[in-house]
């Protein structure tokens, strides 16, 4: 285990961050608030950190897969410590225990909050926040490779480490393909939204902090109604439009654009992912009409919305889900849970598991009839490996188990069971919302600061897929070859 | 990079974090003293103008009511060193405008004064005032009150505003400290990592090579060390090396 080589790595996220603090900076002299010189700070710590190890560090383009691990996990945790130093620096609520809350929300692109009053933060620090998930959403990593040249081994390495499996499967591509095609695709839709923002009348700097957070899925607002805010239809349905491209796998969403656009829906997961969406919408929408709107429109206007924000894990919000029916907030429990496709900047379950499990499921059933039959798990036609398919529902299991674990040490802390229980799924998922005290148009102030610990540590948990962590975390672990 | 630079750097870096960490503490401390300053001169002057407004309206409101009962003399001595204690108290508190709405408040004062003083200012003993108690109660009381209230309203806007400064001298002093915390716990941080590169990319390969020559000098083994960086422990192995290679090459001939 080369120490050294892993800190040399994590120094490029850190400059990455560093690169982003500066454009805050400028932002903030621009303005001339508050925050110019917690910024400043901020970020000529970050950088040096950032530019001592390539000082001492000589290039190596060949890293174990250990190593490879210790990267991405090191390169996350070192991202949300710099990223909570312009926090902390400015003061106000952000506590170190609420400054760190916030950078971890920010860059797992949860879109948590502690702020109370979010219009109180100077602009520059609103773009910090907003840039911590946009640096989150695609990963630190992949950013970090494509604007890199050619690292050799280390590439894939690092490509296999950060993305999670599930993606990979469905990238058949070479690491530094799917890297251009990550990234390229994550620019190119936040532009576009950018565009269509301004073209819908908000301002540029509005535009930009709801892209980020949109194509994010992160859901970090400027506004302290989110986007309810801008009571406007048009700026809602562009919004919907771009959260649900998000929840894409971006390589489907690549090759649709540079082919035939109709081979986005030639994916078993994409029509599921949409055909689950919409049935949740009608749902939703039938169970709110006549009792909290009495027009149609209304009803499927906010029940879309909110499904959509919620099924991406983006977290934005347009009415207060709180006080809707029962049966429509555990749909959204449900969709809190699942999320969107993998290889998209989505969080949760992720739909291509919930396909997994659901004919696993199947597959059970029919060799309980044929016990000698042998039965592949298909998915658009290819079988998937046992491995990867025993891999999505263990997966699972743990995922629900840590859910459940945070839930009874959230409510050892006196929060209310239904908030511990959807902030516990909201976080894990990277979802933002819960219900409850953590609702739509709540936050996460009132939590004690043991609470916001635990629910840190689901984000991160849901952000690494879980095994990252535990296997960075567990030094037995090291002495074992690791196949990740 | 040469190992000077490299080492150079290191102290570069760990001396800029702790300048600007300190340089930003002195400034925002500072900014915590003048705070503190514009407190105490400014805002507590107010305070106490106000106080010793509304002690000489007392006095006033004493030297009416000697006048109500007939004592001349004294009540107009009290009333005329109360009103010139007011007046000039008041000057004072023009002069002494550093709020926003003071200006506004003052003026308030003024008029409201001026309203009261014309009361009292007219004969009052062997008038038709002396001893009416029920005009003493609606006009002259009602007069005094006005001013009092006034007056009262000056002092709750610097409380206000001393209240409000207080609290960004507060933030600010957590401000101050913060940079601070974070300087130390960076440096430490910095110095942990400064160390172990030493270790490992100038300590390391000074004793790798150190053994190698010994083994070289003790047991004829080759002189072989890996150096990853390019500085001047690699030219160090590298002369080594071939000092040895001629030295064994001079000991075959013989």
């Amino acid at each position: 285990m080369r120490f050294h080589v892993v800190l040399r790595y994590v120094a490029f996220a850190l400059l990455l961050n560093s690169f982003f603090m500066g454009v805050a900076t400028t932002i903030s002299f621009f303005n001339n608030d508050s925050a110019a010189m917690p910024l400043l700070y901020s970020t000529l710590i970050t950088a040096l950190f950032g530019i001592f190890p390539l000082i001492y560090v000589p290039k190596s383009g060949n890293i174990s897969n250990k190593e490879g691990l210790l990267v991405v996990v090191i390169s996350w945790l070192s991202s949300c410590l710099v990223g909570s130093l312009p926090y902390l620096l400015w003061g106000g609520v952000f506590s170190f225990t609420n400054a760190w809350f916030e950078s971890v929300s920010g860059f797992t692109t949860t879109g948590s909050t502690i702020l109370v009053n979010i219009e109180a933060l100077p602009d520059s620090l609103l773009f910090w926040r907003a840039a911590t998930h946009w640096l989150g959403g695609v990963g630190i990593i992949i950013f970090v490779l494509s604007v890199l040249p050619f690292m050799g081994i280390a590439e894939l390495v690092l490509f296999r480490s950060e993305v999670s499996s599930l993606a990979q499967e469905s990238f058949r591509q070479r690491a530094r393909n799917a890297v251009r095609i990550l990234a390229g695709v994550y620019l190119g839709l936040t532009i576009l939204e950018v565009i269509a923002l301004k073209l819908c009348g908000m301002n540029l700097f509005d535009s930009i902090i709801h892209s980020f957070a949109t194509i994010a899925t992160g859901g970090f607002s400027n506004k302290n109604s989110s986007i309810a805010h801008y009571n406007s239809p048009v700026v809602e349905i562009v919004i919907m439009i771009f959260m649900i491209l998000s929840g894409l796998h971006f390589g489907l969403l690549f090759t649709a654009v540079t082919g035939n656009i109709k081979n986005i829906f030639n994916s078993t997961i994409t029509r599921f992912y949409i055909i689950s969406m919409l049935v949740g919408i009608i749902i939703t929408s039938l169970n709110l009409y006549g009792t909290n709107y009495d027009s149609w429109i209304d009803s499927l206007r906010f029940s879309s919305f909110q499904l959509l924000s919620l099924g991406t894990s983006t977290g934005f919000a347009t009415a207060d889900s709180s006080v809707w029916p029962a049966f429509t907030q555990l749909i959204l429990i449900f969709f809190t849970f699942q999320c969107a496709c993998s290889g998209s900047t989505s969080g949760g379950i992720k739909a291509d598991r919930i396909v997994v499990l659901f004919k696993s499921f199947i597959r059970h059933l029919k060799q309980l009839m044929h016990p000698n039959a042998v039965i592949p798990i298909r998915i658009e036609g290819r079988a998937v490996d046992d491995k990867i398919a025993s891999r999505a529902v263990s997966f699972v299991i743990f995922y629900i188990a840590i859910v459940f674990i945070s839930t009874l040490l959230l409510s050892l802390l006196g929060i209310d069971s239904y908030s511990a229980f959807t902030g516990s799924a909201a976080t894990m998922g990277n979802v933002g919302p819960g219900f409850g005290s953590v609702g739509s148009v709540g936050n996460y102030s009132q939590i004690p600061q043991l609470g916001k610990w635990i629910f840190s540590a689901d984000m991160l948990l849901g952000r690494l897929e879980i095994y990252a962590l535990f296997i960075a975390l567990t030094p037995a672990q090291w002495k074992k070859s690791v196949s990740y | 990079m040469k190992l000077k630079g490299k080492i150079l750097s290191g102290f570069i870096i760990l001396v800029i974090m702790l300048t600007i960490a300190g340089g930003w503490s002195i400034y925002e401390l500072d900014n915590v003293g003048l705070t503190i300053n514009k407190i105490l001169d400014e805002n507590y002057k107010s305070i106490n103008l106000s106080k010793r407004m509304t002690e000489d309206l007392e006095r006033q409101d004493s030297g009416i009511l000697l006048l109500m009962l007939g004592r001349w003399k004294e009540g107009r001595e009290i009333l005329s060193k109360a009103d010139s204690s007011f007046n000039s108290n008041l000057n004072f508190a023009f002069n002494n405008i550093t709020v926003p709405g003071e200006k506004v408040n003052l003026d308030n004062i003024s008029a409201s004064y001026s309203a009261y003083r014309n009361l009292w200012e007219k004969p009052i003993v062997d008038t038709d005032k002396e001893g009416n108690f029920d005009w003493y109660f609606n006009r002259m009381h009602k007069e005094f009150m006005k001013v009092k209230y006034a007056v009262q309203q000056l002092a709750d806007l610097n409380d206000k505003t001393m209240y409000e400064i207080a609290s960004a001298a507060e933030q600010r002093s957590n401000r101050a400290i913060m940079p601070g915390i974070i300087a130390v716990l960076s440096s430490i941080l910095f110095t942990v990592i400064f160390v172990y590169f030493v270790n490992y990319y100038v300590v390391n390969p000074i004793v790798n090579i150190t053994s190698r020559v010994k083994m070289f000098i003790e047991k004829n083994r080759p002189f072989t060390v890996e150096i990853e960086t390019k500085d001047e422990l690699l030219e160090l192995a590298e002369s080594i090396k071939k000092l040895c290679e001629y030295e064994s090459a001079r000991v075959n001939t013989k």
